[in-house]
C-alpha cells in the first residue's frame, strides 16, 4: 500500500515548457516554477526542483515526484510517470469539480478529456499530428504579424471583420495570412481570422469526444483572451478558465503523488 | 529449457512458443515450395482473401504479396521498398503492402528474399480491399503474368441470391482462366478435398483462438499475427495442418497448465487491425511487461470459418463473400462486441493504419459504438504496417498508457 506523504511534486515537461508545483498534504500549493524546456528535458527537470527547494526553503530529496508530458521519462528521479491526459484531468478536477469536458492546448499538442465525477478521464481525444490546433500555430503566425504571443490575443479582439484563413496546415495558413497582408488586411482582422481558425480545428477534435458543460480550458493558450472568445463562439458554451492555467498537468501530477501515486 | 508457470527474476515478461521453430520450417519450406514452383511455371500471387482452395486443386502453388509486405516491414526495410514504388510515381498515401510489393519487383536485389518469386498468374479478390486489382495490375505491366479478379461486391446483412450467383459466376471464370494459364482441367473431387484440408486447418486455428478465453491467454497478439502465416499461405495443404496440430497441442498444454502467454496478465485487451510489423515485438513486448496481454483481435479471427458442405462453388462463394471486411462495419463491430464479451476483455486499441484505409475506415464511429454497447474503453492509435516513418512511438506511447490509466 502507498504511503500519503506530506508534501508532493508534480512535474509537467511540456514540449514548450515544463512546469513543476509543490504541494502540502491539504493539498495547497507551497510553490510552483515554469521554464523554457530548452534542449534538454533533463535539465529543465533539475532547474525546476532547483527552484522549488530554494523558494521553499526545504529540504525536497525524498518529497515523491510524479512526472508528466512528454518529456516525463526524462524526469529521473520521478517515483512514477504518469500521462498528461490523466493528470490534467485530476488537476482541473481538483480546482473545479463541476467540470464534465477539459480543453488542453499545449505547445505541440491539443487534446480534448471528458472527465467522470471522480476526475478521471473517461474519453479523449489526442491532436498530435498536426501544429495547427496548437499553441505552436499561434507562435507562428505573431511572429508573421510582427507582435508578441501575448499581445496577438487582445489585437484579435478589436477585428472589425475577421479575416478567413481557410487552410487548417500551419505552413499553409502562414503563407494565407502574408497574402492577406498583401491585401491590405488589418492585423487585427488577421489575428482573428487565425484565431477563428484555430478554434474551429479545435471544435472539431472536441466533436469527436462530445462536449459536455461545464467545459475548462487549459494549457498556455488559455491565457489567450482571442481564442477564448473564438471557442467560446466554435463550441457555443462558456469556458472557464484556472487562474494559472498552465499549470494544471503538474498540479494533477503534485496530487497523485500525494497519494503515493495511486 | 521448457518454459514453465514460475517467474524468476531473469524471465522475459512473456514466452516464447516451443512452435515457435516448427513454424519457421514450415514458412521456409513453403517459400522454398515457392521459388520452385515459379521455376516449374506453377505460381500464382494472391490476396489474402482468396478462395485460394481452387488454385491450389490445380495443383498451382500459392505466394501471398500481403505476407511479403509483413516480412518487409519485419526487416524494417519498408521505408526503402516502398520509396521504390513513389519513385515510379506512386502515391505514399497507397497502401504499402501495394508499395513495397511494388518496390520489391522493381528492385529485387535490394529486397528481402529478393523478393517473391516471378509469378505466371496474378489472383486477386476484392473482398478484403479494392486496391487489390489495381495493385496487381501495375505488378502484371511490370512482370507479364496475367490477372483475375474475382469481384465480390460488398454485402450488407444476408447475401441475396443474385450476390450469389455472380460471386458464382466469378468463380467459374477463375476456373477456366486457371485451366487456360496452367494448362490442366479442372477436377471438381480435387478441389472438394482440397476444401476439406483447408476447413481442418482453419477448425485447428480456431480452437486455438478460441483457448485464449482461458486466464491467463495462452497466446498474445504477436504470438497469433506470427502462427497465422500457414492459414494464410498453406490453406487446403497438408502442411497446414500438420502445423496447426502441433500449434493447438501446445496452445491446449499451455491452458492445461494455466501458463499464460505472458508472465503476469492483469489487463486483458483487443487488437483490432493489421500489426505495425516493424515494431510488433517491441509493441507488445513492452506492453507484456507491464501486465498487458491480447487475448483477441479482429485480425486473426478472419481465418475462421468453414467452407459449407453442399455443392463446392456455391459453399465456396458464400464464406468468401461473407469476410467480414466485406460486410459493412455493423459487421465488424458486432465481431469486436462479442470478442471482448466472450473473451472477458476489458478495453480496445484500434490501430488507425494510415495506408489501409479499408480496414482503418469508420473507426471513430466503431470507437464510440462499441464502448455504448460494451461499457469498455477504447483508444485510436495512428500508424501503419509496413512504413514506419508512419509512427510516432510516444505518441501511441501516450495514448495506450492514458487507456490503462482509464482501466486500472
Amino acid at each position: 500500500m502507498a504511503t500519503k506523504s506530506t508534501l508532493s511534486i508534480g512535474i509537467d515537461v511540456g514540449s514548450t515548457t515544463t512546469k513543476a508545483v509543490l504541494l502540502d498534504a491539504k493539498r495547497n500549493v507551497v510553490t510552483q516554477y515554469l521554464l523554457a524546456t530548452g534542449a534538454s528535458a533533463q535539465k529543465s527537470v533539475q532547474k525546476c526542483l532547483d527552484e522549488l527547494r530554494k523558494s521553499s526553503q526545504q529540504d525536497l530529496t525524498v518529497v515523491p515526484v510524479i512526472s508528466t508530458g512528454y518529456g516525463r521519462r526524462q524526469a529521473l528521479n520521478a517515483i512514477k510517470s504518469v500521462t498528461e491526459i490523466t493528470c490534467h484531468s485530476v488537476g482541473v478536477h481538483h480546482l473545479n469539480p463541476e467540470i464534465r469536458t477539459l480543453i488542453d492546448i499545449g505547445g505541440q499538442d491539443s487534446k480534448v478529456i471528458r472527465i467522470g465525477t471522480d476526475g478521471r478521464p473517461l474519453d479523449f481525444e489526442l491532436n498530435d499530428k498536426c501544429s495547427a490546433g496548437t499553441g505552436r500555430f499561434l507562435e507562428v503566425m505573431a511572429r508573421v504579424l510582427e507582435v508578441s504571443i501575448n499581445e496577438l490575443g487582445s489585437l484579435s479582439l478589436k477585428a472589425k471583420r475577421p479575416s478567413t484563413i481557410s487552410s487548417t496546415c500551419t505552413v499553409f495558413a502562414e503563407s494565407e495570412v502574408i497574402g492577406r497582408i498583401g491585401t491590405g488586411e488589418s492585423p487585427s482582422d488577421i489575428a482573428a481570422g487565425v484565431h477563428k481558425a484555430m478554434a474551429s480545428k479545435i471544435a472539431t477534435l472536441s466533436q469527436r469526444v462530445g462536449v459536455k458543460s461545464p467545459v475548462s480550458v487549459t494549457g498556455g493558450v488559455a491565457l489567450n483572451p482571442g481564442f477564448l472568445y473564438y471557442l467560446a463562439q466554435a463550441i457555443q458554451t462558456e469556458l472557464w478558465v484556472p487562474r494559472e492555467p498552465q499549470y494544471t498537468g503538474a498540479l494533477g501530477a503534485a496530487i497523485l503523488a500525494l497519494g503515493g501515486g495511486e | 529449457m521448457a518454459p514453465d508457470a514460475t517467474t524468476t527474476p531473469k524471465e522475459k515478461a512473456y514466452r516464447k512458443l516451443n512452435t515457435s521453430k516448427l513454424l519457421r520450417d514450415t514458412m521456409t519450406l513453403h517459400i522454398l515450395s515457392t521459388k520452385q514452383a515459379s521455376q516449374q511455371g506453377r505460381l500464382a500471387w494472391v490476396t489474402s482473401g482468396f478462395p485460394v482452395e481452387i488454385p491450389v486443386a490445380f495443383d498451382v502453388t500459392a505466394a501471398y504479396p500481403e505476407q511479403y509486405g509483413a516480412i518487409v516491414g519485419s526487416e524494417k526495410c519498408g521505408p526503402l521498398l516502398c520509396g521504390f514504388a513513389e519513385e515510379l510515381g506512386f502515391s505514399q498515401e497507397l497502401c504499402s503492402y501495394a508499395r513495397s510489393s511494388i518496390g520489391s519487383v522493381k528492385n529485387p536485389q535490394q529486397s528481402p528474399l529478393t523478393g517473391l518469386p516471378t509469378p505466371q498468374a496474378l489472383l486477386a479478390c476484392n473482398n478484403i480491399c479494392g486496391t487489390v486489382l489495381s495493385w496487381y495490375e501495375a505488378v502484371s505491366e511490370m512482370t507479364g503474368a496475367p490477372v483475375y479478379l474475382v469481384d465480390m461486391p460488398p454485402l450488407e446483412g444476408d447475401q441475396p441470391s443474385h450476390h450469389l450467383s455472380y460471386v458464382k459466376s466469378k468463380l467459374e471464370g477463375l476456373i477456366e482462366f486457371l485451366s487456360q494459364t496452367f494448362n490442366q482441367d479442372y477436377d471438381e473431387e480435387k478441389l472438394i478435398q482440397v476444401a476439406e484440408l483447408s476447413n481442418e486447418a482453419v477448425s485447428l486455428w480456431t480452437r486455438a483462438l478460441e483457448a485464449c478465453r482461458h486466464k491467463p491467454t495462452p497466446l498474445n497478439c504477436a504470438d497469433r499475427f506470427l502462427s497465422m502465416a500457414p492459414i494464410v499461405a498453406l490453406r487446403g495443404t497438408q502442411q497446414a495442418i500438420s502445423f496447426y496440430q502441433a500449434f493447438l497441442a501446445e496452445v491446449q498444454d499451455r491452458v492445461k497448465n494455466n501458463v499464460g502467454a505472458i508472465v503476469d496478465e492483469k489487463v486483458r485487451l483487443l487488437w483490432d487491425n493489421i500489426p505495425p510489423w516493424f515494431t510488433i515485438y517491441n509493441f507488445f513486448n513492452t506492453l507484456a511487461k507491464k501486465g498487458v496481454s491480447f487475448p483477441a483481435d479482429s485480425y486473426t479471427h478472419a481465418w475462421s470459418a468453414n467452407i459449407p458442405r453442399g455443392e463446392i462453388l456455391e459453399s465456396i462463394a458464400k464464406v468468401y463473400s461473407n469476410v467480414y471486411l466485406n460486410k459493412g462495419l455493423t459487421a465488424k463491430i458486432d465481431k469486436m462486441c462479442s470478442l471482448i464479451k466472450d473473451y472477458d476483455l476489458e478495453g480496445f486499441v484500434l490501430f488507425s493504419v494510415r495506408s489501409c484505409k479499408r480496414y482503418s475506415l469508420g473507426q471513430m464511429v466503431t470507437k464510440e459504438e462499441i464502448t455504448r454497447r460494451t461499457g469498455v474503453p477504447g483508444v485510436i492509435i495512428e500508424g501503419d504496417m509496413v512504413d514506419s516513418q508512419q509512427y510516432n512511438e510516444a505518441q501511441v506511447e501516450t495514448r495506450v498508457e492514458a487507456l490503462l490509466e482509464m482501466i486500472v
